[in-house]
C-alpha cells in the first residue's frame, strides 16, 4: 500500500498523459478546445504535484527523518516532471501558444513514467547528504534541466517547421506553430534561464564538495557530464550570434544539449560509477 | 567578445580585426583566429567532445585494471595519450589553455571599444544614427525650440532616465540611457572563467591533498603528499580522541563524527567534532571526516572479582596476548564465539598459573556469575568485545580556492547582467520647422530583449508627448 504522496504522484503521471493525449490530439484533429482542456490538466497536474511533494515533506517528518524531498532517484524525477510542468505553463501563457504543449508535456510525462517504475519509499539521508548546500545545489540544478527541456521541446517543432519552408507552411499542423523567429527566440530564452541556473547548480555543487571533501572539483563522472551539459549551452549561446550557426545549427545544438543533460542526470548514474550514486 | 544578444537591434559592428586584415598577414591572421567567435564555439564543442572519454574510461586506475579489459596495444596506445589520466594530460591542458587564451584575447580585441561606447555616447541623433536605429518616431508642435528642449529634458527624466543635452547648429539633442552595465555583462563572465583557471593554479602548485587514518586515542602530524611521492610534517598534530558512528532507527548509518583535538607545542590549541559535511580548520588546513574502520584487532573487556564479591578492576585482552595477574599467573583471550552453545557470546580464556597445568574456560557474557562455579580464586566475568577504531581524514591545503569563489561570484553575476539587463537608449532631436513650429524626432535602441524596449519606449513617447501639451494649454506661447 503507497502514502498518500506517492498516489498523489501517480494521478500526477495520469494527469500528465492525459494533458499529452490531448494536447496531440488538439494539433492533429485542429481543436482548440482539447488545448485549452490540456492546459487544464497540466494546471490540475501542479497543483497535485505541488501538495504531494508538500505531503511527502511531511511524512519524512513525521518519520522522524524530516528532510526536503529532493534526495533519491523518484524525488529528483518527480521534482524534475513538476518544474518542467511549471516552467511549460509560463511560456504558454507568457506567448499566448498552446502548440508547444504537445512537445514539452511529454517530457514531463515520461520522467513520471519512470517514477513510477522504481522504489518510491522515503529514505533517511545519508550522511554525506546531511548539508544545507543540498536544497541549493539539487533545486538550481533541476530548475535549470527543466528550462533545458522545454528548450528543446521547442527547438524540435523549430526544425520541423524549418524544414518544410519556415514560416510560408500553409495549413496542416505546422501551420499551427508559431513563427520560427519567435520559436527560435523561445528556444533561446528558455536556455537564457536554464544556463545561469545550471551554472549556480554547478557552482554550489562544487562549493558543497569542497566543504564535505575539501576538492571543489574532482573530475568525478557527474561533475564532468555536468560540465559537458554547460559546455554544449556555452557554445549554443555563442553559436547564436554568429553568421550562419543561428537558426537550424542553434535549435540542434539545443536538442544535444538536452540529450547531454538527461545522460548528465540519469545516464550517470545507471551507466556510470561515481560519487552521485541516488540514494545511497 | 559579446556573448548572448537577444534579438539584435543594432547592425553586427565589423569587428577591428577585418579591418586590419589587409595589413601584416601572419600575425594579423593569427590574432583573427584568436579572436573569433568560431574558435570559441569550436573549443567548446571539442572541449565537451573530449571531457566525455574520461567518463568513460574509468581515471586514475591501478594498471593491472586496465590490462584485464584492454588488450595490450589498445593499452599501450591510450597509455601513450594520457587517457587514464586525461584530465591532466597535455593536450587537454593545452586545450584549456586555448580556451583560456580565446577568452582573454576576445578581451583585449573588444573591451576597449565597449569602454569607449560607454564613455562616449553618441549624444547626436545625425542621420546615419537614424537610419540605423530600430525605432523612430516624429511629430511636431508649435512654439519654440529651447521651451520643448526643457520640457522633453523633464519628462525623459522623469519617466525613463535623465537625458544629456548637446546644442548643435539649430538642433537641441536629447539622449539618456539606461542599463550601461549590460555592456560589461559578457566580459566580467569571461574574466570571472579566466579566475577561476588560476584559482585552480594556484592551488594546485601552493596546496596539496592528503589523507590521514588515526586510531582513537593517537595524533598525526605526518603526511603523505602527490601520491606518496612527497612527504610533509604539519606544524601541529592532530589527535583523534574518539571516533563513533550514530545509527537510524532502522540501522542506517546517520552521522559519522570524530572529536578531534589539534595539539601545538604540547598543548590543545583547538577541540571540534566534525562530521560528514562539517571539517575542522586550523592555519589553512582543512580536515575532512572521510572514511573511518577497525585499528588492528578487536578487544575482550574481562572483568575480575574475588570470590566474595570485591572488583579487581577489568582487563582489556588483545588476541593471544597473556596478561600478567600479580600473585595468581597470566590469562589470555584465545577465542571469541557469537553464540556458544546457544548461550549467546562468549569469550575462550587460556588460565596459566606457575607449576599448574594450563586450563581452557568459556566464559559467557550472558552469565557474569557463572564463573564463580570453578571454584578459582578469582572470578571473570566477560564484558563483550570492543573494536578500537581509526578515522580516516581527508586532509586539504587549498590557497587558491578563494580566488575560484572569486571567479565564480564574476561569473555569475556577469551571466546575470548578460542575460538580464539591456542596455537602452533613447534620443530626442528638436529643431526648427517651417510655420514656427518645432520638429521633433524621437529614436530608441536596445542591445537586448528588444519586444520589452518596445513597450517601454511607447510608453515613454507617451507620457512625455502628453505632458508638454498640458503645459502648452497653460502658457499659450
Amino acid at each position: 500500500m503507497n502514502t498518500l504522496n506517492v498516489q498523489l504522484f501517480d494521478l500526477t503521471t495520469f494527469l500528465f498523459g492525459t494533458a499529452t493525449g490531448s494536447y496531440i490530439a488538439a494539433l492533429y484533429g485542429k481543436k482548440e478546445f482539447l488545448a485549452r482542456i490540456g492546459t487544464w490538466i497540466c494546471a490540475a497536474a501542479a497543483i497535485v504535484s505541488t501538495a504531494a511533494i508538500g505531503i511527502r515533506w511531511i511524512e519524512s517528518y513525521r518519520m522522524g527523518i524530516g528532510r526536503i524531498p529532493v534526495t533519491n532517484l523518484y524525488e529528483s524525477l518527480v521534482f524534475f516532471a513538476w518544474s518542467i510542468n511549471l516552467f511549460y505553463l509560463f511560456v504558454e501563457r507568457k506567448y499566448g501558444s498552446r502548440s508547444f504543449g504537445a512537445f514539452v508535456v511529454p517530457i514531463a510525462f515520461f520522467t513520471m513514467v519512470f517514477a513510477f517504475t522504481i522504489e518510491s519509499g522515503i529514505q533517511p539521508l545519508v550522511p554525506a547528504l546531511q548539508s544545507y548546500w543540498l536544497h541549493a545545489h539539487v533545486i538550481t540544478c533541476f530548475a535549470g534541466y527543466a528550462a533545458f527541456a522545454v528548450s528543446a521541446g521547442v527547438a524540435v517543432m523549430y526544425l520541423l517547421k524549418e524544414r518544410r519552408g519556415g514560416d510560408k507552411v500553409t495549413g496542416g499542423v505546422l501551420a499551427l506553430f508559431p513563427d520560427t523567429k519567435v520559436l527560435d527566440d523561445l528556444v533561446y530564452r528558455a536556455i537564457a534561464w536554464g544556463f545561469p541556473l545550471l551554472t549556480a547548480g554547478i557552482i554550489t555543487g562544487a562549493a558543497w564538495a569542497n566543504f564535505a571533501w575539501g576538492t571543489y572539483w574532482s573530475w568525478d563522472p557527474k561533475e564532468t557530464w555536468s560540465l559537458i551539459v554547460w559546455l554544449v549551452y556555452a557554445a549554443f549561446l555563442h553559436a547564436r550570434i554568429t553568421r550562419g550557426w543561428h537558426g537550424r545549427r542553434a535549435a540542434v545544438l539545443s536538442i544535444a544539449g538536452f540529450a547531454a543533460t538527461i545522460f548528465c542526470y540519469l545516464g550517470v548514474n545507471l551507466v556510470l560509477s561515481g560519487l552521485h550514486s541516488y540514494g545511497g | 567578445m559579446e556573448t548572448v544578444t537577444d534579438v539584435r537591434t543594432e547592425p553586427v559592428p565589423v569587428p577591428a580585426a577585418v579591418e586590419r586584415k589587409r595589413g601584416k598577414p601572419f600575425a594579423t591572421e593569427a590574432w583573427n583566429f584568436l579572436i573569433s567567435l568560431k574558435l570559441a564555439i569550436w573549443t567548446l564543442i571539442i572541449l565537451a567532445l573530449t571531457s566525455i572519454l574520461g567518463t568513460v574510461i574509468e581515471q586514475n586506475q591501478p594498471q593491472d585494471k586496465y590490462r584485464q579489459v584492454y588488450e595490450d596495444w589498445a593499452y599501450n596506445l591510450m597509455d601513450r595519450i594520457n587517457l587514464f589520466d586525461m584530465y591532466h594530460s597535455w593536450w587537454f591542458l593545452l586545450l584549456l589553455c586555448l580556451f583560456a587564451l580565446n577568452l582573454t584575447c576576445c578581451t583585449i580585441d573588444r573591451l576597449p571599444r565597449a569602454i569607449r561606447t560607454v564613455r562616449k555616447p553618441k549624444l547626436i541623433l545625425d542621420d546615419v544614427t537614424e537610419k540605423s536605429l530600430g525605432l523612430t518616431e516624429r511629430w511636431k508642435s508649435k512654439g519654440a525650440v529651447p521651451q520643448w528642449a526643457e520640457a522633453y529634458k523633464a519628462a525623459l527624466a522623469r519617466t525613463f532616465a535623465s537625458p544629456r543635452v548637446t546644442e548643435t547648429d539649430g538642433a537641441v539633442h536629447l539622449y539618456a540611457e539606461k542599463g550601461v552595465v549590460s555592456r560589461f555583462g559578457a566580459y566580467a563572465t569571461h574574466a570571472g572563467i579566466v579566475i577561476i583557471f588560476i584559482g585552480a593554479i594556484l592551488g594546485n602548485v601552493f596546496g596539496f591533498k592528503s589523507y590521514l587514518s588515526i586510531p582513537d586515542g593517537t595524533e598525526a602530524s605526518h603526511l603523505d603528499v602527490r601520491g606518496g611521492k612527497e612527504h610533509l610534517d604539519l606544524p601541529f598534530a592532530v589527535r583523534n580522541n574518539r571516533f563513533w558512528v550514530e545509527t537510524y532507527p532502522s540501522g542506517q548509518p546517520s552521522k559519522y563524527a570524530s572529536d578531534l583535538s589539534v595539539i601545538e607545542n604540547g598543548r590543545e590549541v583547538l577541540r571540534k567534532t566534525i562530521t560528514v559535511n562539517d571539517p575542522l580548520a586550523y592555519k589553512g588546513i582543512w580536515f575532512y571526516q572521510s572514511g573511518y574502520g577497525e585499528a588492528g584487532g578487536a578487544t575482550a573487556q574481562v572483568s575480575l572479582k574475588r570470590p566474595d564479591g570485591t572488583s579487581l578492576g577489568n582487563l582489556s585482552l588483545a588476541p593471544n596476548e597473556p596478561v600478567g595477574i600479580e600473585g595468581y599467573g597470566t590469562v589470555r583471550g584465545v577465542k571469541y564465539d557469537e553464540n556458544y552453545q546457544g548461550n549467546g557470546p562468549a569469550l575462550q580464556v587460556k588460565i596459566e598459573k606457575p607449576g599448574q597445568p594450563a586450563s581452557d574456560v568459556w566464559i559467557l557474557q550472558g552469565r557474569p556469575e557463572q564463573d564463580r562455579l570453578r571454584n578459582d580464586t578469582l572470578v571473570f566475568s566477560f564484558g563483550g568485545l570492543t573494536s578500537k577504531m581509526y578515522t580516516g581524514l581527508q586532509v586539504a591545503k587549498d590557497p587558491g580556492v578563494n580566488v575560484v569563489w572569486l571567479g565564480c561570484l564574476l561569473l555569475t553575476a556577469g551571466m546575470m547582467i548578460s542575460f538580464f539587463v539591456s542596455h537602452c537608449r533613447i534620443w530626442i532631436r528638436l529643431s526648427e520647422g517651417l510655420k514656427g513650429k518645432v520638429e521633433i524626432t524621437a529614436g530608441g535602441t536596445a542591445n537586448r530583449n528588444r519586444p520589452a524596449f518596445e513597450k517601454t519606449f511607447a510608453a515613454v513617447l507617451t507620457e512625455i508627448r502628453k505632458e508638454p501639451s498640458d503645459n502648452a494649454k497653460e502658457n499659450p506661447a
